[in-house]
């Protein structure tokens, strides 16, 4: 076991105290502060961004689900209950938006549409520079549907439990749970395929 | 712990959120299955692919001041009546001014004759034609003193025209609605409603039909097409001698009068000819030299 670089537990991002902050930034937004928006901006734009740019796989629609975020929270900060993290709540929005925004765009693909796709396009020098396997993992994690990289972005990115990830993606526990089992046979079958020994 | 239960465990001992115990116990089995230390590598290796792709990213910085620009704008379906409202309001002083009075004046003088000769059926004959006149009137170059500032507009050329049939029609049916309560004198209340609907149909299908002829043929043409139409159901053929004893052409003049008195035909068929006639006036081919667009 000591080839592994075993996971410590990890510390919140988002501590009690912030907890707080970030309730009352949420309640200052609702009173119609523009300066707690920044705020709440500051501590979590990166980390929505990087969720819808997960979901849509557009920097641009990205952009446009961030800030119909922002707009959203503006209007509707006070309704939030304080029932989960300041954090969970935002991300639900991201993704409802983000949904919402890829139905328009009817620019769900299919996993087979996706997979017939030529790889991202990086320069030749980074491309050599990145190991086989990673390569592959990237294409299998880029033909998975938005809905399986939403969960695996939830839990390993976002830090989220396995309840909170249901919550964000409004569907129950078990569909949490079955998507992530879909997306290791799916990442897994990707390098199996590219003969890739190590993984069988 | 079964097998099963350790291969969930393992996204979240690589994702951090195991406690002290939970971790040596799966560190355990992954000790003695290699099915889970494969599962282990292919999980830390999607965690680290998954945050050494959003490590590269940075929040875009414009975000806040576009939302709170978005949020200040004023409410799209308030802006989108306040442009209806605008653009209705300046048609209404671009459309042939004499019409206004003239359509007026013609009802007027329909309502009269109507009392005095004791006859509701005037109203019927006179309110199709009074509307298709106007209609036939509303667009094109021998109409529009307007032309030059509508051209200068962004405005597609059907929703002039759009706006424009709304404004006028709305006036024929205030002006012929007015004219049917002027009825109340010479017929019951309860066949008032009768009355509506007998000039309604006709009304619809002749200002429609004017309308697309207008924008086709140009506004002479259109009135006189459309007058034929409607006259030539009171043409007595018979009584002229121009009639032959023919069943069948007895039947055909029968049919067309029934035509003119089926709402339920007219007023669809209206609808498709003003969708006809927009989608026209949006077509160069379809405009007549000089007309908007």
């Amino acid at each position: 076991m000591t080839s592994y670089a075993l996971p410590k537990k990890k510390t919140w991002p988002v501590s009690m105290a912030s907890f707080e902050t970030h309730l009352e930034l949420l309640q200052r937004i609702s009173a119609g502060d523009e300066f707690a928006l920044r705020e709440l901006y500051e501590a979590y734009g990166r980390r929505l961004y990087a969720y819808a740019l997960r979901l849509t796989g557009e920097p641009a629609l990205a952009e446009d689900v961030v800030q119909e975020t922002l707009i959203t929270v503006w209007r509707a900060g006070g309704k939030y209950r304080g029932d989960g993290r300041v954090l969970a709540w935002l991300l639900s929005i991201v993704h409802n938006l983000a949904l919402k925004t890829l139905r328009r765009q009817s620019i769900l693909m299919t996993d087979e549409v996706e997979a017939s796709l030529p790889a991202p396009d990086d320069s030749p020098e980074i491309q050599t520079q990145r190991s086989e396997q990673t390569r592959w993992l990237q294409q299998g994690l880029q033909s998975l549907s938005p809905e399986h990289r939403a969960v695996l972005e939830l839990v390993f990115y976002q830090g989220l439990s396995l309840e909170e990830t249901a919550q964000v993606c409004n569907c129950p526990l078990g569909t949490v749970k079955s998507r992530l089992s879909y997306a290791r046979q799916h990442l897994r079958g990707t390098l199996i395929r590219q003969n890739m020994e190590e993984w069988r | 712990m079964n097998h099963e239960n350790f291969e969930e465990l393992l996204l979240l001992y690589v994702a951090g959120q195991l406690s002290e115990t939970e971790r040596a116990e799966i560190e355990a089995h992954l000790l003695l299955c290699a099915d889970c230390r494969a599962d282990l590598q292919l999980w830390q290796a999607t965690s680290e692919e998954i945050g050494r792709a959003n490590r590269a990213l940075s929040a875009p910085p414009n975000l806040v001041e576009r939302a709170i620009h978005e949020i200040h704008a004023p409410n799209r379906l308030a802006a989108a009546f306040l442009r209806t409202w605008q653009l209705l309001r300046a048609q209404a002083f671009l459309v042939q001014r004499e019409m206004w009075p003239a359509a007026a004046l013609v009802m007027f003088i329909g309502v009269g004759v109507a009392l005095i000769a004791e006859r509701a059926s005037v109203l019927y004959f006179l309110a199709p034609l009074m509307a298709a006149s106007t209609l036939a009137m509303l667009y094109g170059p021998e109409n529009d003193p307007g032309l030059e500032l509508s051209l200068a507009t962004p405005i597609s050329p059907w929703k002039i025209l759009l706006a424009r049939l709304s404004l006028v029609s709305g006036y024929n049916l205030l002006l012929c609605l007015a004219a049917s309560l002027s009825m109340l004198f010479i017929v019951p209340p309860g066949l008032l409603g009768a009355l509506i609907l007998g000039w309604l149909g006709p009304l619809a299908f002749l200002s429609a039909l004017a309308l697309l002829l207008s924008i086709w043929l140009g506004t002479s043409q259109a009135i006189t097409i459309t007058y034929s139409l409607w006259l030539l159901q009171y043409i007595p053929f018979k009584a002229m001698g121009l009639w032959f004893n023919s069943p069948g052409l007895d039947w055909t003049m029968l049919a067309y009068q029934q035509f003119w008195h089926s709402p339920l035909l007219l007023l669809p068929l209206s609808l498709l000819l003003v969708g006809l006639a927009l989608w026209s006036a949006n077509q160069s081919a379809f405009r007549l030299p000089g007309a908007l667009g």
